[in-house]
């Protein structure tokens, strides 16, 4: 019988069906960091004497607050690090880390077809990879390092065709919010979202990423993209990726991780990738969007708008803005990294802009090409790479009514600081908004005088 | 097991995890510390709480618990004194964690949960599922078997525990 991707990657992992429509799932690998791991720690160590199913299938980063910025959060990194040398477990820390859905797919530590948890919602990251990743709580986290397993109930799946190409200064991440907008904030609860059609094969893994990395917002459990050329060249020579022959016979087996062409689904949306425009998020949840040529609509939630300090109507582009952020497990890679640069080339920020890399690797990658070197032309601040001002811990939280243009993924009351207002938008938009100190699109630069 | 309590009415959908309990405070606090900063993220909160003192169900909008996977969310519940939540849904990795921390949720759709908001109190019957207010018929509600089983026995990670010979004796078969 025809099989969805994520039917086959389920399937090859369903250890037994349990009551309702649960399962317990074998899983392949668990991924903790030091803000939300600790408690599932405490709790195998409290109360199972430490045990590890398989230590080898465990990864553990020091991200969110890295390199800790007071007593409280070093006390966290220092748990998690005990704690991995203590039992054997692969540990990423400062100086050789990075946002661990950034970290994981580079170091070559998923595989497609593989199934991933890790104590945080933008684990969907990783679907990218055509395997099945998503976020758990702590308990659950501590369940799969004591038993490799999850309980997990078994989600619908909705394919997600995307035709057409990306153009004129729309990107991987209006995808995303044109997807969470068209969904609703909470549209793919109980969900899998399926990504086929031309217009994902056309996006690089980085593109791929930012998109998987938004499902959650629109509830989803997780977001899945095929196998095809581009994922297996992106994991070839990737530190833990199989080497040589066995790189092959994997890949071969990675193959086969696509839909099967008469699948059926739950649900299907059509999206025309050609259609989309720069975006840019006026509310309190992601599925609050325009494009950013728009205004805020007529009929915005009326408690959103109160949050955010705007009033239906409102032209995007005259916002001004107080800072801006380019970072996060949405859009701190490489390409995200270069595509900014392109845009602040010879030109000034007019406010404080923060860029924060999401890995070492992506950091010493924008170095050799001189995109560092770019930002702080700019002047904008070049930063180590962490999870940084986007959960509002450290390196660019926001005071109350501070208003920040960011590439990150959410913008909830309170996410990067006490009163903060977020604009959330790609990375290109930020850019240029940095440059203009409102709300703009790169192309509104070009008939600016490069500085 | 019954639930029961006066409700503290949360006329809002999407009140997110940041809302519950604000990133600044994860690790940064004991779990059983969260509750003097739960709903710490949700503008407007402190009139609630000073209208509603000693209220302990929590009856929400659509979508409650969305965002991040934080269990602190629940834990600051909890620790707030608040025992369960009525909504018309939830989000998936907060109902989980509610489940496994034997924290009680109830799926309340359409005109119930009308119903709901307009009582000053609640009584929730986990074993039968059904809600009784102060006047009408009680309301019913769908608990998932499995998880039901969990929040009745609060033995998640002795599950798990139990599984393992399990999931050893798959994987030994499955993956040769």
């Amino acid at each position: 019988m025809a099989q969805t991707l994520f039917e086959k990657v389920w399937n090859a992992h369903l250890i037994r069906e349990l009551p309702g429509l649960n399962a317990l799932i074998f899983i392949d690998r668990a991924v903790l960091y030091e803000l939300l791991g600790p408690p599932a720690i405490e709790l195998i160590e409290g109360d199972f004497e430490g045990a590890l199913y398989d230590a080898a299938r465990v990864i553990a980063v020091n991200d969110h607050v890295a390199p800790a910025k007071d007593t409280s959060t070093a006390q966290l990194a220092l748990q998690l690090r005990t704690w991995a040398k203590k039992r054997g477990v692969r540990l990423y820390d400062v100086g050789n880390n990075g946002i661990c859905h950034v970290l994981v797919p580079e170091r070559g530590h998923v595989m497609p077809g593989s199934t991933l948890v890790c104590s945080d919602s933008h684990t969907c990251t990783i679907g990218a990879f055509a395997s099945c990743a998503f976020g758990v709580g702590s308990t659950a986290l501590a369940g799969a390092l004591l038993s490799s397993a999850v309980v997990v109930a078994r989600p619908k799946v909705m394919r997600i065709t995307v035709r057409g190409r990306l153009q004129n200064d729309a990107t991987a991440k209006d995808l995303a919010l044109a997807v969470v907008a068209q969904l609703g904030f909470k549209g793919a609860t109980g969900y899998v979202l399926e990504y086929a059609g031309d217009g994902i094969a056309a996006l690089s893994m980085d593109e791929r990423m930012t998109l998987c990395n938004m499902a959650i917002e629109a509830g989803a459990t997780t977001g899945m993209c095929p196998v095809d050329e581009t994922t297996i060249a992106y994991l070839r020579g990737r530190e833990f990726a199989p080497r040589a022959d066995e790189f092959e016979r994997a890949a071969a087996h990675w193959r086969n991780f696509v839909a099967d062409e008469d699948a059926t689904y739950d649900a299907e949306l059509h999206i025309d990738a050609a259609s989309l425009v720069p975006t840019v998020t006026w509310g309190t949840n992601p599925g609050e969007s325009s494009p950013l040529s728009g205004n805020v609509p007529a009929d915005a939630d009326a408690a959103a708008l109160e949050y955010m300090g705007l009033e239906p109507g409102v032209k995007l582009r005259d916002i001004e803005l107080d800072q801006a952020f380019i970072g996060s497990c949405t859009n701190a890679r490489i390409g995200d990294l270069r595509a900014a640069a392109a845009v602040l080339v010879g030109r000034k920020v007019r406010i404080p802009t923060i860029v924060t890399p999401g890995s070492i690797s992506v950091k010493r990658q924008a170095e050799a090409e001189g995109l560092h070197d770019v930002f702080q032309d700019a002047g904008a601040l070049w930063t180590h790479s962490s999870c940084g001002a986007c959960p509002g811990l450290s390196t660019g939280v926001l005071a109350p009514q501070m208003r920040c243009i960011s590439s990150s993924n959410r913008n909830f009351p309170g996410r990067m600081g006490t009163g903060g207002r977020v604009h959330l938008a790609s990375p290109v938009v930020v850019a240029a908004s940095a440059v203009m100190g409102r709300i703009a699109s790169p192309d509104e630069l070009e008939s600016l005088v490069t500085a | 097991m019954i639930v029961e309590g006066k409700l503290f009415p949360l006329d809002r959908a999407n009140v997110d995890t940041d809302q519950i309990i604000p990133t600044r405070y994860l690790g940064a606090v004991d779990a059983q510390g969260l509750g003097a900063y739960c709903f710490g993220g949700l503008p407007g909160v402190d009139a609630l709480y000073a209208a509603h003192p000693d209220a302990t169900v929590v009856v929400a909008r659509e979508n409650f618990g969305a965002g991040s996977s934080r269990e602190h969310a629940v834990w600051a519940l909890q620790s707030r004194g608040f025992k369960a939540v009525i909504a018309p849904s939830f989000a998936r990795i907060f109902e989980e964690n509610a489940y496994n921390n034997g924290f009680v949720l109830a799926t309340v759709p359409g005109d119930a949960i009308e119903r709901v908001f307009a009582a000053p109190f609640a009584r929730i019957d986990i074993v039968n599922e059904s809600i009784a207010l102060q006047s009408g018929a009680p309301i019913s509600f769908t608990l998932d078997p499995l998880r039901k089983e969990f929040l009745l026995g609060g033995g998640f990670l002795r599950y798990m525990a139990s599984q393992i010979e399990t999931v050893r004796a798959w994987e030994a078969s499955a993956r040769g």
